[in-house]
């Protein structure tokens, strides 16, 4: 498996958007690559070995009391 | 007095006028009712206007007040953003999908501010979905700025913040998934508190991003904030991310000054792309806080960079609860929106993994921050609110601002003016805070805003 690059290419956003099986027209696929290539870059410039493993909401003490079923 | 002088009233005051029998809850919501006949037809923040339950409200209220057993937001108009459910009135998140959805609850915030006496005003207009600032192909035409019409209000808390600067109400809730109570506060030249997660129940209210989601109040001052988060602070078992934190009293520490107080200024980031006017203004508040006996710092966020991966959960998320929509009715979206929305299902699952671990580190180096320092202070936004003109492009992307990494953390954060560029439109300073601690996030702001002229400015409308 190779280091991918920084930034995405708008290929790589054309195959995702087959592979979602989802629509986006052609004239808003510049848009779209620019903000899936922005939110993706920091993504892509992480070492995957050194970030944390935690929570991914700051619940801080949400745990509220549930009963087995899952409802409060 | 003047229904202009009855819409610029805050809430402590309306409460002293009350008890005086100065004024009554019955004029002053007739009042902003009034204003809201002559001046919404040019800002358009209302959605909906619920003149005869504002009526019956402020009579219960002024029943209460000679009864002697009112709270301080007895008589109070309140109008909420129309993401927020209310029974009996439509609710429509600024959608299609929406357009017709009456609801049989309340939510949570909307039952606890009528519980403290306020008097509903109306459903004001929020950008659909609460997805952004303004897109083309909205189902309900947006408000606009009353500090200069052909500006946006910024979003999506938009009528909220557009109807608190024109005086047509005294408080509004917003919603702030990635500044939405922030922004609009900025651009409008008022007041937003995001609480912490968690702090305030957003049962009942239109999901976008629900790791990221806060309800919060707004308002012209500070205090105003501070008596409206007082009602609405507290655990909600409808609402699975609500802490059993105790809450803390709001206004008791507002008058104690901010000596002492350490402020961290973030220089290594929240700096970038910000405009030489908003530079400016903040210097000049960083300079007052220093004259109020502040203890100012800079601080570091060495993880900052992190942030824009707050889109790929934002994106993944709203993609999620919206995926069967998308795909069965996607004509009852805006185009751009749907766009937008749909661009969530671009990411793969091991990205908005990766994306929550990088807002995990994130949110470590922030409560490092804030183990130096009791709050930071950033700038609000880069900019003054945009024209229309700008915004309405198809391809306008999503503006960057300094308010998104608080989503990501958690933290409490208020936006307050503090100056107005030449153009005339209103600048915003933000403090952050550490978890649950808004008494210290208020008092700074208070702190400032007392010593400080922008928030009594008036728009020209």
């Amino acid at each position: 498996m190779t280091v991918k690059p920084l930034d995405l290419t708008v290929d790589e956003v054309r195959e995702r958007i087959r592979v979602a099986g989802v629509h986006i027209p052609e004239e808003r696929i510049a848009l779209v690559h620019g903000l899936v290539r922005d939110a993706l870059r920091p993504i892509r410039a992480m070492d995957t070995r050194e970030a944390l493993t935690l929570e991914p909401a700051p619940t801080f003490d949400a745990a509220a009391e549930r009963d087995r079923h899952g409802h409060r | 007095m003047a229904t202009a002088e009855l819409g610029h009233l805050g809430i402590a005051e309306l409460g002293r006028r009350y008890r005086a029998r100065d004024l009554s809850p019955v004029d002053v919501a007739a009042a902003h009712l009034a204003r809201i006949e002559r001046l919404d037809k040019i800002l358009n923040s209302y959605l909906t206007v619920t003149a005869e339950r504002a009526l019956g409200e402020a009579r219960d209220a002024e029943a209460a007040l000679r009864r002697g057993d009112a709270g301080p937001l007895a008589g109070i108009p309140v109008a909420y953003k129309d993401l927020y459910a209310t029974r009996g009135i439509r609710t429509t998140a600024g959608s299609a999908l929406l357009a017709d959805w009456i609801p049989e609850h309340d939510a949570t915030c909307v039952t606890r501010l009528r519980q403290a006496g306020m008097v509903m005003l109306g459903k004001l207009i929020t950008h659909e979905f609460a997805l952004g600032i303004q897109f083309p192909g909205h189902r309900f035409p947006p408000a606009r700025n009353p500090w200069n019409l052909d500006h946006i209000p910024g979003g999506s808390s938009s009528g909220s913040g557009a109807a608190l600067a024109a005086g047509l109400t005294v408080g509004a809730l917003g919603s702030d998934t990635g500044g939405s109570i922030r922004g609009p506060a900025a651009f409008c030249g008022i007041v937003g508190l995001k609480p912490t997660y968690g702090r305030v129940s957003r049962a009942g209210v239109v999901t976008l991003s629900w790791t990221l989601d806060h309800t919060g109040p707004m308002a012209r001052t500070v205090e105003d904030c501070a008596l409206m988060l007082q009602a609405l602070a507290g655990y909600d078992p409808a609402d699975p991310a609500s802490s059993r934190e105790p809450v803390s009293d709001y206004t008791a520490a507002l008058g104690q000054g901010i000596r002492g107080l350490r402020v961290g200024v973030p220089r290594d980031s929240f700096f970038h792309d910000v405009s030489a006017d908003v530079a400016g203004a903040f210097e000049s508040a960083l300079e007052t806080l220093r004259r109020l006996g502040a203890d100012l710092r800079d601080v570091s966020i060495p993880s900052i960079g992190s942030a824009p991966a707050f889109m790929v959960i934002m994106l993944g998320e709203a993609f999620a609860y919206h995926a069967r929509d998308l795909r069965e009715r996607p004509e009852l979206y805006g185009d751009v929106l749907r766009d937008k929305l749909t661009a969530g299902a671009l990411f793969t699952a091991e990205e908005y993994v990766q994306a929550q671990r990088l807002r995990s580190r994130l949110r470590e180096d922030m409560h490092r921050a804030l183990a130096e320092v009791d709050v930071l202070a950033t700038p609000t936004t880069p900019g003054t609110a945009p024209a229309f003109t700008t915004v309405l492009d198809p391809n306008f992307p999503f503006a960057r601002t300094n308010m998104p990494p608080f989503n990501m953390a958690g933290l409490p954060a208020l936006a307050l003016p503090c100056g107005f560029a030449p153009n005339g439109l209103p600048v915003s300073l933000q403090f952050a805070g550490r978890p649950f601690d808004e008494a210290t996030v208020l008092r700074a702001g208070h702190a400032y805003e007392q010593a400080t002229e922008w928030h009594r400015r008036r728009p020209p409308i």
